[in-house]
């Protein structure tokens, strides 16, 4: 058999077997969304919903939380000083929804959603409106206490090893006085050995 | 006043068995803190047999103590696991919280991976996501 024309029928039968064996092994089905995560050791979903029930949980029994007239909080940005991009959005969601179902705190428009709320009571003031029903300006109630935080990393590798340390700390400023009311850390290590 | 010595020797009997028992102090409907309803809990062994579940792959890493009190309104519990093996043991657990009704006072937890030494102990505690949680079950998982 010529080289062209063995070629031609090699070719398209490496195909056939590639989309074949393809199709053989791909398997999809629906997991346990809160179940451990291990398929890497980068941050992955445990590693949220564990933060985020422990930072929440921790602050329901803050003072400042217990004693307070459901306290107004504002949330701010949680820094990522790890090395992986983490959506530090997801962790601060987690904790506000908790927090909220928990109903011992209320939550301020924070600075990410302030556009999206004057711009909407500026639509409502631009006269398209039933005056009685629309929101006047210089309503919206100031938050007492401001949560801010980090997420840092130590990540350790030799050839057969990869260890991670994460370290979630969040605070809960007082806005008026510039006290820190509470804080608290959430520590995680995981460990990868290959073979 | 042949008599007199009674009173005073009854009295101090009532107290002394009324010290003897370990429920003297508890609270009705309580065990160590918890909250039990109507079962009979005696002991530690009992409380934590009605608390603790095992689901899945069954571990030898047992609970051997719990106790809870209160935060505010929110239940707050504290659990100590052992692990009496010769060898480092991985299980999963969260806690599933009930109202006075019977029923689910907050959705799923999500399981939190936990390593427990060998010939160890392990203090987990937690406090209630809100104050409709009346009682509680801690569950665990082996992840060997």
């Amino acid at each position: 058999m010529s080289s062209p024309r063995l070629y031609r029928l090699t070719l398209p039968l490496a195909a056939a077997a590639l989309l074949a064996a393809g199709c053989a092994q791909q398997v999809t089905r629906y997991g346990d969304e809160k179940g451990v995560e291990t398929v890497t050791n980068e941050f992955g979903s445990t590693d949220l919903q564990t933060i985020a029930e422990s930072m929440a949980r921790s602050m329901q029994t803050a003072p400042v939380i217990v004693s307070g007239n459901l306290p107004i909080v504002t949330v701010q940005e949680v820094r990522n000083r790890t090395s992986e991009y983490i959506d530090t959005r997801a962790i601060t969601d987690s904790i506000r929804t908790e927090l909220q179902k928990g109903g011992k705190v209320r939550f301020a428009v924070d600075q990410s959603g302030l556009k999206q709320q004057t711009s909407e009571i500026d639509r409502q003031q631009s006269g398209y409106y039933a005056r009685e029903q629309s929101v006047d300006k210089g309503q919206m109630v100031g938050a007492q206490y401001r949560m801010e935080g980090n997420i840092t990393s130590i990540v350790k590798q030799v050839r057969d090893t990869k260890d991670v340390y994460y370290k979630f700390s969040l605070q809960l400023w007082n806005i008026r006085n510039g006290l820190l009311e509470w804080s608290d850390e959430k520590e995680i290590r995981k460990t990868t050995t290959r073979g | 006043m042949k008599y007199a010595w009674i009173p005073v020797a009854v009295l101090a009997t009532a107290l002394g068995a009324g010290c003897a028992t370990k429920k003297g102090f508890e609270v009705p409907g309580q065990a160590f803190g918890c909250p039990i309803g109507e079962q009979k809990i005696a002991s530690m062994e009992d409380l934590v047999k009605a608390k603790v579940v095992t689901e899945g792959s069954r571990t030898t890493v047992v609970p051997t103590e719990m106790r809870c009190s209160r935060s505010g309104d929110l239940l707050r519990i504290d659990a100590n696991l052992n692990n009496d093996s010769k060898t480092v043991k991985r299980v999963s657990y969260k806690f599933r919280w009930i109202d006075r009704e019977g029923m689910r006072a907050w959705e799923e937890e999500a399981w939190k991976p936990l390593m427990v030494y060998d010939n160890s102990n392990l203090m987990v505690n937690t406090v209630a996501p809100t104050n409709k949680a009346a009682d509680f079950r801690l569950i665990l998982r082996s992840m060997e």
